[in-house]
Parts: C-alpha cells; sequence; structure tokens
C-alpha cells in the first residue's frame, strides 16, 4: 500500500514537472491554467469567436505592444523600480517618428532607428535621475510622463499626424503570402514548424544538461507528453494564424514581441546582467557588496524601459496610421498590471519575463473577450481591476500562509483527497517543496 | 520576606528559539530603588533577558516566572509592562525625528478632552518631565534637532511619564559623549533617590563600576553571578573574569599555524562617517597579514571594526579620508568592491541576511554570485558549470540543503553562512576578511565553519576575523588587534593573549600601536 | 528523441486533419451595397466615451433604433482615458463578431485607419458618424450636420446677442475645440467666416490678441481646461476690462466659460454654445448663456438608421454632398443635416418634440 501510493505520488511530481520544476515555474503554472480558462470560457461564451482566426490576429496586434512593454516593466520591477512614463514616452517618440517623416521626408526605416535613439536619450536621462542623482523611480517618470506627454502635444500640437505606408508594416503588417496556395499562409506555417522543431530540440537538450548534471531527470514520458501538448497549441495556433482572411495571416508585431521574449528571457535568465538585475531588486546592499554595479544596473534596466516603449509607441502608430495626442494613455497600468499578474513582487526581486507575458495575456483575453460580448469599456474597467487584485491578492495570502498559488492549492487539495491516507503531502524527491518561497521576501 | 525591598524577580528564566537556547535558567532579582548593572558579552543573552521581562517575547514563549510587586506577572505585550510600570529605553531610540519632543513624550499615550488631542494638558505635562531630567528646550523643538544626548532624556522623560517603576536601559550611553554620559548617569542615580529601579545594559564597564548597586553576570544563556558592588569590592577586571572566565579547551580544531611573509598592508587608514562629517569611524588604522596567517580583531560593538573592514573592501562604507593599502608589496587602490574583488579581497558580512544573501536567490546562484564571470562565456552564464560548481562546493562544506536549487532563504543559519563563505571562495581570494562569521549559528556548524576558516590560512590565504567572542579569537587567530572607537589600540599575539588583557586593551584607548 | 519527433508529427497531422479544411476567405469587398444583407444582421456602433450628453443620448436611440428595425444592435463606448485604443478595439470585435455596418462616431478620427480597412476587407460597411474618418478609402459614407454652418450660426448668434448689449466695439474671446477632432476647425472656420470682417473693421476686439486656433483650442473637449483658460484670460487681460461676448464652440465649454466668469466676479458675457445640452438650455431659460446649436440627436441617428435600412435591402443610400468632405484619401459622399441656432426667443419651438427639453422651455 505504502510503496503504491509513493510511486503514485512521484508520478503526480512528474506530472507536475510538464511545467518544470522549482517555485517560479509552478507559479507560472497558476497564471498559465489561468489563462487558459479564461480562454476556454470565453471560447463559450462568444461561440467559438474567441479562437476564430480573425480574431486571434486582432488580440496579437492589438496587444503586442503593451506586452513589449511589459518585458522592459518586468525588468524594471525585478530591479525594485517602476516606471510610468512608458506611455508617454511611446506617444513623445510616435510624434517625433511620424513628424519627422511628414516633415523631413524621413524613410520609414531610418525614421523607426530615429524613434529607437530617441528612446534610448528619453531612457539615458530617466535612467540618470534614478541612478545616479537617487531620485526615486515613481517620481522620475512621473515627471517624465507629464514632460513627453506634454512634448508629444507641443511637437504635434495636440494633432493627429498621419504616417506613410511602408511604415505601417510594423503596427498592421502581416507575414506575405508566398509559394503555392494551400489554403493557408504558407510563412506562417512554416514558422509553426520551426517554433515545434525548437520546442522538441531545446526539451531534449534540457534532458541532455540534466544528465550531465547529474540530477535525474523526469521520466521521459513526462517530456513527451509536455512536448506533444505544447506542439498541439503551437500547431493548432499556427493553423488557425495562417487561415485568416486571404492578406491577413501572422502579424509582424507579433514577430517582434516574439523576437522580444525569446531575447529578453534568455537575458534574464542566462546572462551576468540579468543575474544582476535580480541581484539589485532581492538585496541591493548584498549585491553591492558582491561586486555588482548597481547604479548601472539600475541606469541600464530604466534605459532599455524607455526603449522599449519607444517601440511600443511606433508599433502603435503604425497600427494607427497616424501618431495622436491621446497615444499611450494609461499603457503603464496596463504594463504594470501584467507584470503583477505574472507573478513579481512589488518589493522587487521576484519576476519573470514569461510570467509578465502569461499576465498581460490574461488582461488581453479578458479585454477581448468581455469586448466580443459587447460588454461596455466602463465594466470592461472594474472587471479588469477586480481581476488583477484578486490574482495579486491570492498571491499575497497564499504567500503568506506558506503556499504557492491557487494551483499549488488545488494540486495539494487534490492530493489529499486521492489519497487519504498519507501523512506527508510533500515528498522530498518530487523536486517541488511547494513553500519554496521564503515566507519574508524582504530583508529585514 | 523579601517582597518589602525587592521590586521584581525573574526565576528560572528559559528560551529557546529553533536551534539555539539562548537563555537558560536565568534569575535575576533586583531591590526598589537600586541601579542592578547586566553584564556579558555579546549575544550572552542579555538583550533577550530583557526582551522577556518587557513582553517582547509574550508570556508562554519562555518558560519560568517573573514575580513583580510580589506578584506573578504574565506580560503578553510591551503595552501591558508598561502598563505595570516596566519600560525599556532601547539602543536605538524610539523617538519620531520628524515630530516635538512633546508630541513623541506622549505618543501613543496622548491626554485628550472631547476626543481630540488635549495639547495644553500635554505641554504642562511636557515641561514638568523635561524638568525632571533636566532638559530645559522648548518642548516644540522637532526631535531631530537635539542632539542623541538629549534624545536620550526625552526617552527617559516619556517612560517618566508612564509611572515608571523599573527603567531598562539597553546601552545607554553607547552613542553618547563623554559630558553627555556624566550628565545621564547622573540622572539615573536621581531616578534612584525617588525610588525608581534601574537595569542597565552597558559594554562600558567603568561606568558600571560608578553608578551599578549590583551587577548579574550572564554568559552563555547562564547566569554565571550575582555581585555586589560595595560588598564584594567590585571592579572592573573582576567584571571581566566573569565575563569571559570560561574554559577554551576543544572547541576549536586542531591546526599548526604555517605562516609566510606579509602580503598585505593598511596603513594610517581613516574614514569618515558617511552622513556626520567630523565622525571618524576609522582613525589612522594599520595592519599587516601574513600568508597563512589568521589575524583577529577584538572590538566591542560600535568601536569601528565592520567599518574598518568594509571601508578596505572597495570603500564600501563611510568616506575614504586616507590611507594606504599594500599587496604583495605594490600599493593597491581599490575604489570599488568589484576592484577589491579582482585583487583578491573577499569580505563575509557580519549581516548575513542584509549584506551577505539575496534570499530569494536559490543556493546555486548564490555561490556564483561574487564572479559570474568566472562560469560565463561572454555576457552568457553557463547553467551546467554553475550546478557543477555549487554541487562541488554543497559536499565539500557539506551545506545542509535539499538541492543546490533550493532557496538560501529556506536555510538554517549556519548553512546559509556556508554558502556565503563558498561564495567567498569562489572567487579563490588571497585575502578572507570575515566579519562575526558565526554570529547566530549552532554550535556544530560553528565547529565546522572553524575547520573552514583553518583550511583556508592552510592554502596560504591571509584571513582576518572580526569577532566579538573573544575565546573564538583566542581559540582561531595568531594575532590579535584590539579596536577602541575607531582606532587600533593593541597587538597581541596569541600565545600571550587572554580575555582580560584583550578586554582592557578593547575598552580604553590605551595606546598606539604600529603594526608589527 | 526519435519518439517526440514521430508523436509530434502525428499529432500534427491530426489537428491538421481536424481542423478540416481551410475556412480562409477571399476579400469579400466593399461593394456589399449591392447586396444587401439579412434582416437580422449584426449592426456596430462605435461612440467616444461618455464625456458629453450627445453621445450617451445617441448611444441610447441608436440601441433602441436598431432594435425596432431587427438589427443586433452592439453599441459600445471607449473608456475615458483610453478612447482611442478602446475604439480600435471594439471596432475589431465587431468586425469579428461579423457587423454588416459599422458606424463610427471617432474619438480621433486619424487613428482608425486599419481598423476600418479590415471592416471592408470583412464585407462591412462603414458610416463615419458626426465625425469624419481621415487617411483611408475604406469610409462609405458620412452623416453628420454641417458643420461649417454650425459655426456660421454661432457667428452670427454672437453678433445678435451683442447687438442687444448696445453699440460696439465689443470686446471677444474666442474658444476652439479640440485639435485632435476634425470639426473644430470646420466649427472655428464658420464661425470666424462672420466674425473675421467685423475683427477687422473694428466692430469686435478679441483683447487677449488670441485669435488662432492653435491659441484657442481646448484640449480634449474638456471644461477644465476651458474654465482654466478662461480664468487666466480674465486676470491678464479683463482686470480692468469689460468682456461683453465669447465665442464658445459647444455647451459644454460655454457652462465652463460661465463658470469661470461668475467666479471672477464679472458680468455674463454673450457667450454661444451647441448641442442643445440640458443644463445649457436651462442655462439659456435663466438668461445666463445666450445662444446653443439644435443639432436634434434623434433626426441624426434616425438618418443613420435609414441608411442601415437602405443598405439592407441592397440599394445606395443618398447623399447630398459629394464634394465637401475629403478625408485626405478620398472625398467621402456625405449625407448633411442642417442645424438650427436656439436663443432664448426660439427655444419652445425649437424644442417642442423633445420631451425632455421641451418641458425647460416653458
Amino acid at each position: 500500500m505504502s510503496e503504491d501510493t509513493s510511486t503514485r505520488t512521484s508520478a503526480l511530481g512528474d506530472l507536475k514537472k510538464i511545467f518544470g520544476s522549482g517555485s517560479s515555474n509552478l507559479r507560472q503554472f497558476g497564471i498559465l491554467f489561468s489563462l487558459i480558462a479564461i480562454i476556454l470560457l470565453f471560447q463559450y461564451l462568444t461561440d467559438g469567436l474567441t479562437l476564430s482566426s480573425g480574431n486571434l490576429i486582432n488580440l496579437v496586434s492589438q496587444y503586442s505592444y503593451i506586452l513589449i512593454l511589459a518585458i522592459g516593466m518586468v525588468m524594471v520591477i525585478i530591479a525594485g523600480h517602476i516606471d510610468l512614463s512608458v506611455g508617454s514616452v511611446a506617444a513623445f517618440t510616435g510624434i517625433v517618428v511620424a513628424t519627422a517623416m511628414r516633415d523631413w521626408n524621413m524613410p520609414w526605416p531610418l525614421a523607426i532607428l530615429l524613434g529607437l535613439v530617441v528612446g534610448m536619450l528619453i531612457g539615458a536621462w530617466q535612467g540618470a535621475w534614478v541612478a545616479y542623482v537617487g531620485v526615486p523611480a515613481f517620481i522620475v517618470t512621473l515627471a517624465g510622463m507629464l514632460i513627453f506627454r506634454g512634448g508629444n502635444q507641443v511637437i504635434g500640437n495636440a494633432n493627429t499626424v498621419p504616417v506613410p505606408d511602408g511604415f505601417t508594416i510594423i503596427g498592421s503588417g502581416y507575414l506575405p503570402e508566398v509559394g503555392p496556395n494551400t489554403g493557408y499562409n504558407n510563412l506562417t506555417l512554416l514558422l509553426g514548424l520551426v517554433i515545434v522543431l525548437a520546442v522538441i530540440f531545446s526539451e531534449w537538450r534540457a534532458r541532455r544538461v540534466q544528465k550531465i548534471m547529474g540530477s535525474t531527470p523526469a521520466p521521459l514520458w513526462v517530456s513527451i507528453v509536455k512536448v506533444v501538448l505544447l506542439c498541439s497549441v503551437i500547431v493548432y495556433a499556427s493553423i488557425l494564424f495562417a487561415g485568416g482572411r486571404v492578406g491577413t495571416s501572422f502579424p509582424v508585431s507579433g514577430i517582434i514581441l516574439g523576437v522580444l521574449v525569446l531575447f529578453y528571457a534568455f537575458v534574464t535568465r542566462n546572462t551576468i546582467f540579468g543575474r544582476h538585475v535580480y541581484a539589485v531588486g532581492g538585496n541591493k546592499l548584498a549585491a553591492e557588496l558582491s561586486g555588482v554595479k548597481s547604479r548601472r544596473v539600475n541606469f541600464l534596466v530604466m534605459m532599455n524601459m524607455s526603449i522599449l516603449a519607444s517601440l511600443a509607441g511606433m508599433i502603435f502608430v503604425a497600427r494607427s496610421v497616424a501618431s495622436g495626442p491621446q497615444d499611450g494613455l494609461s499603457w503603464e497600468l496596463d504594463a504594470i498590471a501584467a507584470v503583477f499578474i505574472g507573478g513579481a513582487a512589488v518589493s522587487g526581486g521576484i519576476g519573470t519575463v514569461i510570467g509578465s507575458i502569461i499576465g498581460g495575456l490574461v488582461m488581453a483575453v479578458l479585454n477581448n473577450g468581455l469586448q466580443l460580448l459587447g460588454v461596455g469599456s466602463d465594466w470592461v474597467q472594474i472587471i479588469k481591476g477586480m481581476v488583477l487584485l484578486v490574482a495579486v491578492g491570492v498571491d499575497v495570502w497564499n504567500k503568506s500562509q506558506g503556499r504557492p498559488s491557487i494551483i499549488g492549492l488545488l494540486t495539494r487539495k487534490k492530493k489529499t483527497a486521492e489519497f487519504p491516507a498519507e501523512p506527508p503531502l510533500v515528498v522530498p524527491d518530487s523536486g517541488t517543496p511547494e513553500s519554496a518561497r521564503p515566507q519574508s521576501t524582504l530583508p529585514n | 520576606m523579601s517582597s518589602d525591598h525587592v521590586i521584581l524577580e525573574m526565576r528560572s528564566i528559559t528560551k529557546e528559539f529553533p536551534g539555539v537556547k539562548a537563555l537558560s535558567d536565568v534569575s535575576i532579582t533586583v531591590n526598589r530603588g537600586e541601579i542592578h548593572a547586566i553584564c556579558g558579552e555579546n549575544g550572552a543573552g542579555k538583550s533577550t533577558l530583557m526582551k522577556v521581562l518587557s513582553g517582547v517575547y509574550p508570556f508562554g514563549t519562555y518558560t519560568g516566572d517573573i514575580i513583580y510587586q510580589g506578584r506573578n506577572v504574565h506580560f503578553k505585550d510591551i503595552r501591558s509592562s508598561e502598563e505595570a510600570g516596566i519600560v525599556i529605553i532601547h539602543q536605538e531610540l524610539a523617538l519620531i525625528p520628524e515630530l516635538s519632543i512633546t508630541e513623541n513624550i506622549f505618543l501613543g499615550n496622548e491626554p485628550t478632552k472631547w476626543g481630540a488631542i488635549d495639547w495644553i494638558t500635554a505641554k504642562k505635562t511636557a515641561l514638568e518631565l523635561l524638568a525632571r531630567v533636566g532638559l530645559r528646550d522648548d518642548p516644540d523643538t522637532l526631535i531631530k534637532n537635539i542632539g542623541v544626548g538629549k534624545q536620550q532624556l526625552v526617552e527617559i522623560a516619556k517612560a517618566l511619564n508612564k509611572s515608571v517603576k523599573v527603567l531598562i536601559l539597553d546601552e545607554p550611553t553607547a552613542a553618547l559623549n563623554e559630558s553627555d554620559s556624566m550628565h545621564l548617569l547622573d540622572l539615573i542615580r536621581g531616578l534612584k533617590g525617588k525610588g525608581i529601579s534601574s537595569i542597565m545594559i552597558s559594554h562600558k564597564l567603568n561606568e558600571i563600576e560608578q553608578v551599578a548597586d549590583s551587577i548579574t553576570i550572564i554568559r552563555d544563556g547562564k547566569t554565571i553571578e550575582t555581585l555586589n558592588v560595595v560588598a564584594d569590592g567590585v571592579n572592573e577586571d573582576r567584571i571581566i573574569r566573569g565575563m569571559v572566565g570560561r574554559s577554551l579547551e576543544s572547541r576549536f580544531p586542531d591546526r599548526t599555524p604555517h605562516i609566510g611573509e606579509v602580503f598585505f598592508e593598511v596603513r594610517d587608514w581613516t574614514v569618515q562617517h558617511p552622513q556626520v562629517a567630523e565622525r571618524m569611524v576609522v582613525k589612522g588604522s594599520s595592519l599587516t597579514v601574513r600568508k597563512g596567517e589568521i589575524v583577529g580583531i577584538a572590538g566591542l560593538m560600535g568601536a569601528g571594526r565592520t567599518e574598518l573592514a568594509m571601508s578596505i573592501f572597495g570603500r564600501s562604507y563611510g568616506n575614504f579620508l586616507s590611507g594606504h593599502i599594500y599587496k604583495d608589496g605594490k600599493e593597491i587602490v581599490l575604489k570599488s568592491v568589484a576592484d577589491a574583488i579582482d585583487h583578491g579581497l573577499a569580505y563575509v558580512s557580519e549581516d548575513r541576511k542584509a549584506l551577505g544573501l539575496n534570499l530569494l536567490d536559490d543556493v546555486k546562484r548564490s555561490i556564483v554570485s561574487a564572479k559570474l564571470a568566472k562560469i560565463s562565456s561572454g555576457p552568457v552564464v553557463n547553467d551546467s558549470k554553475e550546478f557543477g560548481i555549487a554541487e562541488e562546493y554543497r559536499k565539500s562544506l557539506r551545506i545542509k540543503t535539499p538541492s543546490v536549487n533550493a532557496g538560501v532563504g529556506k536555510l538554517s543559519g549556519g548553512n546559509q553562512q556556508k554558502v556565503v563563505l563558498a561564495k567567498w571562495m569562489f572567487t579563490d581570494p588571497d585575502l578572507l576578511i570575515l566579519d562575526e562569521p558565526t554570529r547566530g549559528i549552532d554550535v556544530g556548524a560553528k565547529y565546522e565553519i572553524y575547520g573552514i576558516i583553518q583550511q583556508l590560512a592552510e592554502q596560504g590565504k591571509g584571513v582576518i576575523l572580526i569577532s566579538s567572542e573573544l575565546p573564538e579569537l583566542l581559540g582561531l587567530a595568531d594575532r590579535i588587534y584590539t579596536v577602541f572607537e575607531g582606532a587600533i589600540t593593541d597587538c597581541i599575539p596569541a600565545e600571550s593573549a587572554d580575555p582580560e588583557t584583550l578586554m582592557k586593551s578593547m575598552t580604553s584607548a590605551r595606546k598606539k600601536v604600529q603594526s608589527i | 528523441m526519435r519518439k517526440i519527433l514521430a508523436t509530434t508529427a502525428i499529432a500534427a497531422v491530426a489537428l491538421m486533419a481536424l481542423s478540416g479544411c481551410s475556412t480562409r476567405t477571399e476579400t469579400a469587398g466593399g461593394d456589399g451595397a449591392a447586396a444587401g444583407f439579412a434582416e437580422d444582421s449584426v449592426i456596430g456602433v462605435a461612440l467616444p466615451s461618455k464625456t458629453s450628453e450627445n453621445w450617451v443620448l445617441a448611444g441610447g436611440l441608436f440601441e433602441d433604433g436598431l432594435e425596432e428595425a431587427g438589427y443586433k444592435g452592439d453599441v459600445q463606448y471607449a473608456g475615458a482615458s483610453t478612447t482611442v485604443k478602446d475604439q480600435q478595439d471594439q471596432i475589431s470585435a465587431m468586425v469579428t463578431n461579423g457587423a454588416k455596418v459599422i458606424i463610427i462616431g471617432a474619438a480621433d478620427g486619424g487613428q482608425l485607419a486599419t481598423q476600418v480597412q479590415s471592416a471592408r476587407d470583412a464585407g462591412a460597411i462603414v458610416i463615419a458618424y458626426d465625425r469624419l474618418i481621415l487617411n483611408t478609402e475604406a469610409v462609405d459614407y458620412y452623416v453628420a450636420y454641417d458643420n461649417f454652418n454650425v459655426g456660421e450660426l454661432q457667428g452670427q448668434a454672437l453678433l445678435d446677442g451683442l447687438a442687444t448689449k448696445g453699440d460696439g466695439p465689443y470686446n471677444i474671446e474666442l474658444f476652439s475645440g479640440s485639435s485632435d477632432d476634425a470639426n473644430s476647425a470646420v466649427f472655428f472656420g464658420g464661425a470666424m467666416s462672420v466674425l473675421q470682417p467685423k475683427i477687422d473693421d473694428g466692430t469686435l476686439v478679441v483683447a487677449s490678441g488670441q485669435t488662432d486656433i492653435k491659441q484657442t483650442a481646448t484640449a480634449g473637449w474638456k471644461a477644465e481646461n476651458a474654465q482654466s483658460r478662461m480664468d487666466a484670460l480674465l486676470t491678464s487681460t479683463y482686470s480692468d476690462k469689460t468682456l461683453d461676448g465669447v465665442l464658445s464652440p459647444n455647451d459644454t465649454l460655454a457652462r465652463a466659460i460661465i463658470t469661470s466668469v461668475k467666479a471672477a466676479g464679472k458680468d455674463i458675457p454673450i457667450v454661444t454654445g451647441q448641442d442643445s445640452e440640458v443644463e445649457s438650455v436651462k442655462s439659456i431659460m435663466a438668461g445666463e448663456q445666450y445662444s446653443t446649436i439644435n443639432k436634434d440627436t434623434r433626426v441624426l441617428v434616425a438618418q443613420a438608421i435609414d441608411m442601415v435600412n437602405v443598405l439592407q435591402k441592397g440599394d445606395t443610400p443618398e447623399v447630398n454632398d459629394t464634394e465637401s468632405y475629403d478625408n485626405g484619401k478620398i472625398v467621402v459622399p456625405a449625407y448633411l443635416l442642417p442645424p438650427v441656432i436656439v436663443t432664448k426667443d426660439n427655444a419652445a419651438d425649437a424644442y417642442a418634440n423633445d420631451p425632455t427639453l421641451a418641458p425647460l422651455t416653458e
């Protein structure tokens, strides 16, 4: 009996490894689960419109820029700061770029470069105040929010400035139609195939690395289930994306987003700089005493945020075919909400790029689904506010109870229900001690 | 029979923290209207005892009895002990700098009339209280605008307002200058005349000798003895003997030192307080370290040991004023922590949680965090190398953790300290500065850490060991510098050192020593 | 590794098979008018935020009117702080929902090109309601009141009102609407076509000298912005002068201007308005605001719904202006309704059919 339960429990533990091991992954699984639940809910409520080609394509192009902001914002928040200026910086860059193209006939690729340079300069300005003068980022970026919103209106005379067609590709362009007529967009299918291969390869590599490290990887069937699940989703999604109306397919802005997500997920996880961001946010003093140049880290993080904000601004302008005085209004709130739903901590040191993207998608699907249902924007705001509060509230509450998330709770309950006689709920070899996060995450 | 003149008696107090027995069967008796000093080394259990008394550790979290004014009392929090007339004044003053003297005195205890604060009564009472403590400042003055000495008096006024019967003072003169200290001690004597008992914790043995009526000595969480100052003819030496007099055998692994030549030297090191420009936290200090040598630094809390160490370690504390550092015969300039690490220095902080570790991180990331470049190709960290190195240290230092992927926040103090040591050993330093490496660590882990320190010396590295525990210094170090008020007062070879001589050099500016 | 590959391949093929043939559609073409559509089709109505009574009223009228005609009305307002983005997303959602006609009261007419293009690509007909949609070919019709005429009427009302105050010259100040709203310039241009000659001949004096539309603009049509500008003008210019008249582009701003003047303790000047908001009609009847414009929202909404009805049958709706409304890409065929100026004198007549306003004029 006891042997039986232990094998079954470890099988359950293995099953969890599908979503990776360690507390942060489990936390992400919690949000991912919520995302899937919300998608399925709206899929039902909208009679299948949510997962229709057209809507998915819309969803990606409508939210790509918010998600791009979330990437930068999570790094800012991990480092223990906040950036309220992103919307204004986006709007400012947008108007500068639009005006440059209109008044100086600047070619659009050059204009994009100009936009990124503008973002970099703004970021350097704000970063210098935060890192070297020591003004709290909240204040610096609150000032930035006013300064660059005003700047947008000075340059554009509070008017809308249209942009040329070439430029709009980054906001409303799609993968082009090439090759034989298959009834699908061939490039989108190809993209899906590439991602599938990448997923398989990375899982295979992860297993190999685990073996080299001498730790026991999860059983093979777990890997297979994981890969099959992931690949099915990718294949299904690429079929949907490829099957949109002729002329539409996977949006260019979605590709930009995807590249950025991969890049920044790698930077935060696998580079020295990424480590330093976590170190400064987790314990600045300890980081400094370990030789981390915390001021430089803060400077770069703030600068990076503004560069991404300017990119997001340009994508929005491209999608709107014009830069307007209202661009970027309350984007900072959407981005910050995404990051916190994605599991970041207000005190810094905790958070992941992937988590924030999933958090952002939760908001995006919610918004989109409610709009499809014809719910007014007033109620959409109320519902989004509640979701943010509940998501973070549940997380905080569970942490204070020594549990990681709703999902941890669910799986735990399920376990006790299945094996009522088993006393220890966490089996050492499952590799997922659920209270993996320290109770008090703050030094002092 | 004793209930007449005994106001407070703590009987057989035992207080345990997870893994540590902080107090074991401690008893103390305080008479009405006396000044009772509690002496002991850092970590002996003095503060814990006072926290038990004042209800910080509520009834039920300790065993033993507190008999106060003839009754067995159960304080559930600070408020209940204050209501009974037992008031504690902490070393870190609990005053709000942005509020006035009056507001601070009545904080949490405001006199009200019709639900609004009655400032007239408050100010009148404040004036009376200030007169009693001999403070002539306007009660509307903001706390931040008066000196530390006066702030201390305000604290006492605040206590008097709560009709205090037993006043507990934790290191009351630690931050005061000579004349402020004298004034404060006079005041405490004056209170004694009015029937108020004081319990005083202090490292300044000369002051204790002056004002205390009786002294209880605590060591390792146990009551050693209670002395009557007059009757027993107590002097400083007598107190020191009580504080440190314990057997030192077999607490340290055996080691035969192999000491090479001097490779690290600090000369005339002077550092300013980061905020208060006129305060020198390190004054013209010089020291040397030889290869394979363990150099001890002894000093009381606040003497400037940590400040000295951190300022050497890439100027990570205070404002550097003057001084030189030589390594392997050449002068080196360390302007940042990164410089220091590059030159082969390592610093293990006394405050593991606040300064040593990112508690959100896992074991493997913590171990490599001070020299990521060593396991990276370009900007990219190599995960498998990281894992391998962490595993190595986990095995060699016997870090008890389910895996190197576990969070450091969950480890015990001793294992956290091993992670910190691993982190600095990974940087492959020539000189390790260890600041209180065994603070808050249980005995078993201590022994292991002693072993690690000795191994490091055996590998030819220089070690500077800062410790408040004299036995630790005597047991490990080859040579001991003593520090008092920011200056190095003595350098004593281990063979000729004993607790009494160390304690004397640690408590007085006797002579200025050049490094030997 | 091989196993994983094989399994994935099978799964992929299975999914392909399950999803069946491609549901991909060719562009439906913008010429949906000829074909007509089902009587219970979805009709989308995207309106800006509820910051003005008129939009709130229009939304209600659209809901009722479309329901009455048998359509599935999908009426959406943008959020107050994120109007442009909300509206873009709402229009996309309407396209996804298969709307046949999308009526858009644009928050910013310059930033909807992508969305209306995708609406046209999906076969929906786009009607710009009250505000023109710019820089796109994908707008089929424009229905609105004649806004240049509105401006002319406002200018004339200001002159008429001033005449009641005795002889000139009169000190006046000019306000215009939000500069991101294409109509602002049209109103202002109409008004100035009447006022400019009088300014030139010295009958009217703009004491602050602020006559450029950039100087007179009111960002976001927000009352607070108009009020603070008026406060500033009164302090800077009218400490020792009388203010005789103010050209205000709408009622919300008119009331803000009056509030400012009252707060400064000055006599209320002649103030024009537009939109026939309840509070302004009360104000006119009380003798404070001088005039407003009645662009009866009922008539405009009815006109828009009429167009939908015509389109539903597959016919082409009537237009009465095919020249004036160039949106930067094409000239949008427009149906313009004539506005009516309302002062205290003709209020009872003008609002006789309005159940809300009529009682106020008694």
